[in-house]
């Protein structure tokens, strides 16, 4: 029994700890693939502490756990000694609003609190980003008070109170007795109160995802929108780092607190160290207050405008493999502008993420329908084009377009296709023959789907010859059915993810935009794109617009314009790989991708791909709502035909109902007696 | 005072003279705690006064009172060395380092504690903490010294060694002590003045003797000691009837046929012959209390306690002689036939009593 | 009376815990009971919510198991750490809190690099010529990565039970004529029902609600409700009805956490976390 238990904690702890030991191998790796170790560098640790954006990330996560543990422990402290004060029935009552954090789901709690500030903040205040720094810093007080108050309770519990009274009857004012005897009684459960809450703080990646705007990013969030590569070695070296560091810091409180045990069980008399020990720690955390918050006044009161542009994932020249850094280039012809660059997996979601408020941004680059739906429902800025001279390099044909007919919100940055990729040394030449290859049973569970509603519905659209702007309900219904028969074959459903899963040849066949297709294809030569044109496809112009939450039109303008200019086009399009609607900026362009097919398919094709048009709410909903069963149900949509029964969620509700009051009501009054 | 809604001290009327050994004794939750707690400024009164010099002090918080407390289990800090305690009340009132110094090392030399500054607290065996509860609590310099019974948590030997010297540094320092205990012996031992206290009301202020020998009521005959207490009438003076036969006493002052308390220690009492004896009874219980035997002796149903140095073995017949001074004779109070009868005597009664957690929460 | 004062201090909290608490939790019952495009009051939101309800099923079903697989592989773990000699448990005790500490979102990715079809294992198993085991994608990878992550909210509360069953018990059980086996069954077990408890609670409350392990590690056919939620904020832009899946969430969870704490015995302050 012993010996079995021996091993099966040997082999938790293995289980535990291998995938932090895969984690920090691949930060001395090479290669970028955690699968494949290519060979030993400290290479990825230069380019860490190089790495301005990502130790800048670094700094806004410790920035806000330090903040948020100091404000929470202070705060927290004080009101566990009111709350121990009270009355029996109401501190049992603002003990349970304390455990609402702690036992709700992160999930909830997120969605409530981000839902409360753009309530107030854009609903009722009218700001334009009501979520911001200050939003995320309130969550995290909140999320780290319980953990505060509930380490310090039961030290306040334990301690004699004739302490107090002692200190007082020795010639302390109430206040005085506090700071001169109760918090050094306290003060374990203060420490520890307040470590629990700084990890808790700094990993914390659910609340912060929802509460926190796009002006303020921590790590974790910057690592969950981190899919579309493989992601950085440094940030593997950053683990690494991070781990050693937490590492030390628990090896050495663990010495220390044995260290004290021992003291005390020793019955040695008091020394000078710990006294020592005692003020450098202190002297410590007053330190890195004092620096978290010079940071941040000094990180808020910057001179530089703050332009806030938000794009797709990798779709810009970032300097990497011998690119131009796009950005950096622009910072440095204007220096008083600084970018803020974040980005987003699909049109939905930045749709989602300008409409839900909350957020300031200055430049989007959408696609072409998702344009139009922006401009029908007023939510972009018309331009200066006196500040865009460079807009006379834009071809004619990327001019007068379905979706911004007068040219007066948009300039286009890039144009391309919808085709299919899938890697030729698996999937049979002979099974290419058009959308229906992703239908194909022989590839199941190598198929992958796009994680968009519009896209999706395309392409079942494009199979079965419907029109991909049909507003037919049956129609989009019969395109539902058949997404659903696919979904068995479906490995997943993705957007960004799409980059690993091809180039590690884990999937095999994946619908995609070509630019995208053209990247994943340099990364492995096994990979081959291919284009429907008898069946139809997708066109799609992506272009750059100032929504109406910009604070700064004119700075945005400067990059609309700096982007048109050919060379930088040019630059930029090497990078993402897709076609320029700039004149003369394909010359620009590296040989092998201006003449490529993929990128710039010959006329006679692009003539055969449809654009999508603006689709009214109620279509684009229901159409969200149909990819959203066919991705519930599985291949079962049968039912879908009627309208949804409100009789199931009727009786859970019913059901919860009751048992919540049968557990609760006789609970209280057992409490009461 | 009330507490909670509950009246928790009531009519409590009591003056403290300079350099005196006051003693507030009685049972757990008798509201003595309490009274300490309100001079030494714990807690406010809901109605009444507290006078200190001839001042109002009711809203005087504990800080500012000249008064300092040996709190039960002492309350030492525990993030303190020794020196640190005893210094703190000083470094709170900002004196010179020089003077800190120097009044410490006095006082550790008056609780017998020098070289013992820079010990851990929790390194201390219960006599020295107690020791450093009291030199905390000297070092001010206080007018009046609390004591919230000090001494519960020593054990036997180190209690009566500390009982001597916490009289022998009152009469050094010369300054008021207010003592609380449970402890009877204790009381009547250190005291000059003891206030026996029961549910919130005094039962009896007095010299230690006074109070032994001449109980005002059931109550304070019964925790002072053992007694068993009859029911008598008072015929006149000097004449009390109990048990059907008329005894001979020394008290006066009673209205004729009054009912009362009378009280009878079973130490006074002396075996006879069962024909010489005033009354006649049945041994139904010895048991040897290494001093004395306890012995319980049934007089038509009512049991007494006799303590004696005769042995008598169980269900002998035997007599005893109540001389005049052995009778106590007390006016009849709410504590009438609670106490006194040794029925349902056995040797832990005394036990069974004590250790009741103390007043308040 | 001099307490009062001392009691102005939990004002500022009570205050502030009402404000980022319960009043968010208003606005979101507010936001589920509204219309997405009108703003009216409706049903509608609750109505739709018909079609999430075997996800939410599926959510409860994993979680559930995942919470099991916790307790079976953290009770013997637990029981094995809590007798160790002192600063072995130390030593034992920081390696389970250590990885609680790491970021969460890279150690489940380094699990897809794991499990994915030419990922670590695979290629090892296919060294050994074992073939290749097809794990993205699978229920089982999804319940994996939940054990994975939360296994150490089940150690720890169940270490901390287990360390504080008084050795003489055992003793006494033994004197009383228990062989090994009943001890554990007679006394140990159920005086460790309280970390359970808790142990299989915070396992399950984040497991149901997850969203990043199911997307990561999950397929097409492993939604969960956390998905949904997401999605709905994220993507379709339907806070209303994503206010609408989250109460149901919380209160299908408020459920199961009373359903536990009528089990074991309810501490007056509630359940400390760690």
């Amino acid at each position: 029994m012993k010996k079995t238990n021996r091993i099966l904690t040997i082999l938790i702890f293995a289980f535990l700890y291998l995938p932090m030991l895969v984690l920090i191998v691949a930060s001395f790796n090479t290669g970028k693939n955690l699968t494949v170790f290519e060979s030993f560098t400290l290479g990825n640790y230069k380019d860490l502490f190089q790495d301005k954006d990502l130790l800048g990330l670094l700094g806004n996560s410790l920035l806000i756990s330090i903040l948020s543990t100091a404000i929470a422990t202070g705060f927290g402290t004080f009101a566990a000694v009111g709350i121990h004060n009270l009355k029996p029935r109401m501190r049992k009552t603002v003990m349970s609003l304390t455990n609402i954090p702690m036992t709700n789901p992160d999930i909830v709690t997120g969605i409530s609190l981000s839902l409360l500030f753009v309530f107030i903040g854009t609903t009722l205040l009218h700001q334009k980003e009501s979520l911001n720094f200050w939003t995320l810093l309130i969550a995290h007080i909140t999320f780290n008070l319980p953990y505060v108050i509930l380490n310090v309770m039961p030290k306040l519990k334990q301690m004699d109170p004739a302490l107090q009274d002692a200190a007082m009857d020795l010639g302390c004012t109430p206040a005085q007795s506090f700071f001169k005897v109760t918090l050094h009684e306290i003060m374990p459960g203060i420490i520890s109160g307040a470590i629990m809450a700084f990890t808790m703080s700094l990993d914390d990646f659910v609340i912060s995802y929802f509460v926190t705007g796009s002006g303020f990013l921590t790590l974790p969030i910057e690592i969950y929108s981190y899919t579309k590569k493989p992601m950085q070695p440094r940030v593997y070296a950053m683990f690494t780092l991070l781990f050693l560091l937490i590492f030390v810091l628990m090896v050495v409180m663990n010495l220390l607190q044995i260290r004290s045990e021992r003291k005390k069980t020793a019955k040695q008399e008091t020394t000078k160290s710990g006294r020592i020990f005692r003020r450098v720690c202190a002297g410590f955390c007053a330190v890195a207050i004092f620096f978290g918050a010079g940071w941040l006044i000094f990180s808020t009161r910057q001179d530089k405008v703050t332009l806030n542009v938000m794009n797709w994932g990798q779709n810009i020249a970032d300097g990497s493999d011998e690119t131009m850094d796009i950005i950096a280039a622009f910072e440095e012809k204007y220096p008083h502008i600084d970018v803020n660059y974040t980005t987003y997996e699909s049109n939905e979601s930045l749709y989602a993420k300008l409409a839900g408020g909350g957020v300031t941004v200055d430049l989007i680059i959408p696609s072409d329908y998702m344009i139009a739906r922006l401009i029908d429902e007023d939510m972009l800025n018309p331009l200066n084009f006196d500040n865009i001279p460079n807009y006379k390099y834009v071809q004619e044909r990327f001019k007068n377009t379905a979706y911004d007919p007068d040219n007066a919100y948009s300039v286009p940055y890039t144009w391309g296709t919808v085709g299919i990729i899938y890697n030729t040394k698996f999937v049979d030449e002979a099974d290419v023959t058009g959308w229906e290859l992703l239908w194909n049973e022989k590839y199941a569970g190598k198929i992958l789907m796009f994680d968009n509603s519009r896209d999706a519905f395309g392409i079942t659209q494009f199979l079965e010859g419907i029109s991909i702007n049909t507003t037919d309900t049956k129609e989009l219904q019969q395109a539902a059915n058949k997404l659903a028969q696919q979904n068995p074959l479906v490995r997943q459903y993705v957007m960004d993810q799409i980059y690993g899963a091809m180039e590690d040849e884990n999937a095999w066949i994946a619908p995609y935009y070509a630019g995208d297709c053209m990247m994943m294809m340099d990364a492995n030569e096994n990979l081959q794109f291919y284009l429907p044109e008898e069946q139809g496809f997708n066109l799609f112009i992506d272009a750059m617009c100032v929504p109406k939450c910009s604070e700064n039109q004119k700075e945005a303008e400067l990059l609309i314009n700096f982007l048109c200019e050919p060379e930088i086009s040019g630059a930029n399009m090497d990078y993402i790989c897709y076609a320029s609607p700039i004149e003369g900026a394909r010359d620009h362009m590296d040989e092998y991708l201006a003449e490529s097919q993929v990128i710039y398919p010959e006329d006679s094709i692009l003539e055969k791909g449809t654009s999508y048009l603006f689709l009214p709410p109620e279509v684009n909903r229901l159409m969200d709502n149909l990819f959203m069963e066919v991705r519930i149900s599985g291949g079962d949509t049968s039912e879908s035909e009627e309208e949804p029964s409100a009789l199931p969620v009727i009786l859970t509700f019913a059901g919860l109902g009751i048992a919540a009051a049968f557990l609760f009501l006789p609970k209280k009054k057992t409490k009461r007696n | 005072m009330e507490f909670d809604g509950e009246r928790i001290l009531d009519g409590i009327n009591l003056y403290f003279n300079d350099h005196e050994f006051l003693t507030l004794l009685g049972p757990s939750g008798c509201g003595k705690t309490t009274t300490l707690r309100i001079i030494g400024g714990f807690l406010t009164p809901t109605s009444g006064r507290v006078l200190f010099d001839g001042q109002c002090i009711n809203d005087v918080p504990a800080y500012k009172r000249q008064i300092n407390t040996v709190f039960q289990r002492y309350a030492l800090f525990p993030h303190l060395d020794v020196y640190g305690n005893i210094a703190f009340g000083l470094k709170v009132a900002k004196l010179s380092k020089e003077e800190i110094q120097e009044r410490v090392q006095d006082i550790l030399a008056v609780v017998g504690l020098k070289g013992y500054e820079h010990r851990r607290i929790d390194s201390l065996s219960g006599g020295q903490q107690q020791r450093v509860a009291i030199a905390r609590a000297l070092v001010n310099r206080p007018k009046v010294l609390l004591l919230d019974e000090p001494l519960a948590a020593l054990d036997l030997r180190l209690r009566k060694d500390m009982q001597n010297e916490l009289k022998r540094i009152q009469q050094a320092m010369g300054i008021t002590f207010i003592y609380v205990t449970h402890d009877q012996e204790e009381a009547l031992s250190m005291s000059d003045t003891v206030v026996v206290m029961d549910k919130g009301r005094i039962q009896q202020i007095g010299k230690p003797e006074d109070i032994y020998n001449e109980p005002k009521n059931a109550f304070v005959a019964d925790f002072i000691g053992e007694s068993n207490i009859l029911d008598g009438v008072m015929l006149a003076d000097y004449k009390v009837k109990f048990f059907g036969r008329v005894f001979e006493c020394v008290d006066k002052g009673f209205a004729p046929n009054e009912p009362v308390d009378v009280v009878i220690r079973p130490e006074d009492i002396d075996f006879v012959p069962a024909g010489e004896g005033h009354l006649v009874g049945t041994v139904t219980s010895v048991t040897f209390k290494g001093l004395n035997y306890d012995i319980i002796v049934d007089f038509r149903g009512f049991k007494w306690l006799i303590q004696t140095t005769d042995y008598h073995g169980e269900g002998e017949t035997v007599g005893i002689r109540l001389n005049p001074e052995d009778i106590h004779i007390m006016h009849k109070s709410e504590y009438s036939g609670m106490f006194g009868d040794y029925s349902s005597y056995s040797a832990e009664y005394d036990e069974l009593t004590e250790d009741v957690a103390d007043e308040e929460e | 009376m001099k307490k009062n004062k001392s009691i102005l201090l939990s004002a500022p909290y009570i205050l502030w815990m009402l404000l980022f608490t319960l009043i968010p939790l208003g606005v979101m019952v507010f936001y589920a009971f509204t219309d997405p495009d009108t703003g009216a009051f409706t049903l509608g939101n609750l109505r739709d919510l018909g079609l999430f309800l075997p996800t939410l099923g599926t959510s409860v079903w994993y979680s559930l198991l995942s919470a099991i697989i916790c307790l079976l592989l953290g009770y013997p773990v637990a029981y094995f750490i809590a007798h160790r000699g002192a600063v072995a448990q130390k030593i034992l005790y920081m390696l389970i809190m250590l990885p609680m500490c790491m970021s969460f979102l890279l150690r489940t990715l380094a699990w897809v690099g794991l499990l994915e079809t030419n990922g670590i294992i695979n290629v090892i198993l296919g060294k050994f010529g074992l073939g290749t085991v097809e794990a993205i994608g699978t229920p089982g990878a999804v319940i994996l990565g939940m054990v994975y992550n939360y296994l150490p909210y089940m150690i720890l509360p169940l270490y901390a039970i287990i360390v504080k069953i008084d050795s003489r018990l055992i003793e006494a059980a033994e004197d009383l004529g228990c062989n090994g086996l009943q001890v554990f069954g007679r006394v140990i077990l159920p005086l460790s029902v309280p970390g359970i408890l808790s142990g299989i609670t915070m396992v399950f409350v984040p497991a149901v609600s997850t969203f990043y392990i199911s997307q990561k590690l999950g397929g097409a056919e492993t939604m969960l409700i956390g998905d949904i939620i997401e999605k709905q904020f994220k993507t379709s832009n339907n806070p209303n009805l994503g206010a609408a899946l989250s109460l149901l969430l919380m209160l299908m969870v408020l459920v199961c956490t009373g359903i536990m704490n009528r089990f074991g015995n309810e501490d007056e302050e509630g359940g400390v976390v760690v």
